[in-house]
C-alpha cells in the first residue's frame, strides 16, 4: 500500500468520523433544539483528525518514491470524480428541502453552515473512494 | 483500472536479469512497486519515458518489453 492509499483510507476513516459528529450535533442543535454537551470537545476531535492527517503525510523515507506518474493519474481521476459530484451534491441539497419543507418553506440561516460542511465532507469522501476503487480498495492489485 | 492494450514481457526480463525484484526494478526507474505490479499484470500502460526507461534498466530495446495487444 503506498502514501496515496493510505492517505485515501486515512482521507475516508476521517470523513466518516466527521460526519458522524457532524450528524450528531445537526441532531442536537437542529431536532432536540439545545447545544450539544461537549460540543467544543467534538470540535477539537474534528481538529485533531485534521492535523493527524497533515502528520500522516509527511514523507516516512528518503529513499521511498512517494508518488509516480500511477498515483497523478489516479489522483487526476478521484479530483474529477470530486468536482461531479460538488454538482450534484449541491443539486441534491438544493432540491431536497423543497420535498421536506415544501416550496415555500424557511431554513435557518446557520443550517447553510451545516450543509457547506457537509458538501465539503462530500466531495472529501468522494475523493478517497475514487482513490481507492481505482487502487481496487488496497488489495493485492496483481501482486505476485 | 481496466486493462491495457499493452502487452508486455516484463516477467521474463525479471528472470532473466537475476531474479530482480519488483522494488529493485521500481526503484531503477523511479516508480513505486505497485506501478511495477500494475504494468507487469497489464493493468496500466507506462508512459513512453518510463517505458524507456524500463527497457533501459534490462538493457534492451523497448520493443522488445512491450508490444501493442490492441486491433491492427
Amino acid at each position: 500500500m503506498n502514501k496515496t492509499q493510505k492517505s485515501a483510507w486515512f482521507g475516508l476513516v476521517a470523513g466518516l468520523l466527521c460526519f458522524a459528529v457532524l450528524g450528531h450535533v445537526f441532531v442536537e442543535i437542529f431536532i432536540w433544539k439545545k447545544l450539544p454537551e461537549g460540543f467544543f470537545g467534538l470540535l477539537a476531535y474534528c481538529l485533531l483528525l485534521g492535523g493527524a492527517f497533515i502528520f500522516f503525510r509527511r514523507k516516512q523515507s528518503a529513499s521511498e518514491v512517494e508518488s509516480d506518474e500511477r498515483d497523478d493519474l489516479i489522483k487526476k481521476r478521484a479530483v474529477i470524480a470530486s468536482f461531479v459530484s460538488v454538482w450534484i451534491l449541491l443539486a441534491g441539497v438544493t432540491v431536497i428541502p423543497r420535498f421536506v419543507i415544501g416550496i415555500k418553506g424557511s431554513i435557518p440561516v446557520w443550517l447553510l453552515a451545516f450543509i457547506n460542511l457537509g458538501v465539503l465532507l462530500g466531495v472529501g469522501l468522494v475523493y478517497s473512494v475514487a482513490v481507492l476503487v481505482q487502487y481496487g480498495w488496497g488489495s493485492k492489485d496483481g501482486e505476485k | 483500472m481496466a486493462k491495457s492494450e499493452v502487452k508486455n514481457q516484463i516477467r521474463r526480463l525479471r528472470f532473466d536479469n537475476g531474479e530482480m525484484t519488483q522494488q529493485k526494478l521500481a526503484d531503477a526507474t523511479g516508480v513505486t512497486r505497485q506501478t511495477i505490479i500494475a504494468i507487469e499484470s497489464g493493468k496500466y500502460a507506462p508512459s513512453l519515458p518510463l517505458a524507456f526507461r524500463i527497457a533501459r534498466t534490462f538493457g534492451v530495446g523497448v520493443e522488445e518489453v512491450f508490444e501493442y495487444g490492441g486491433e491492427e
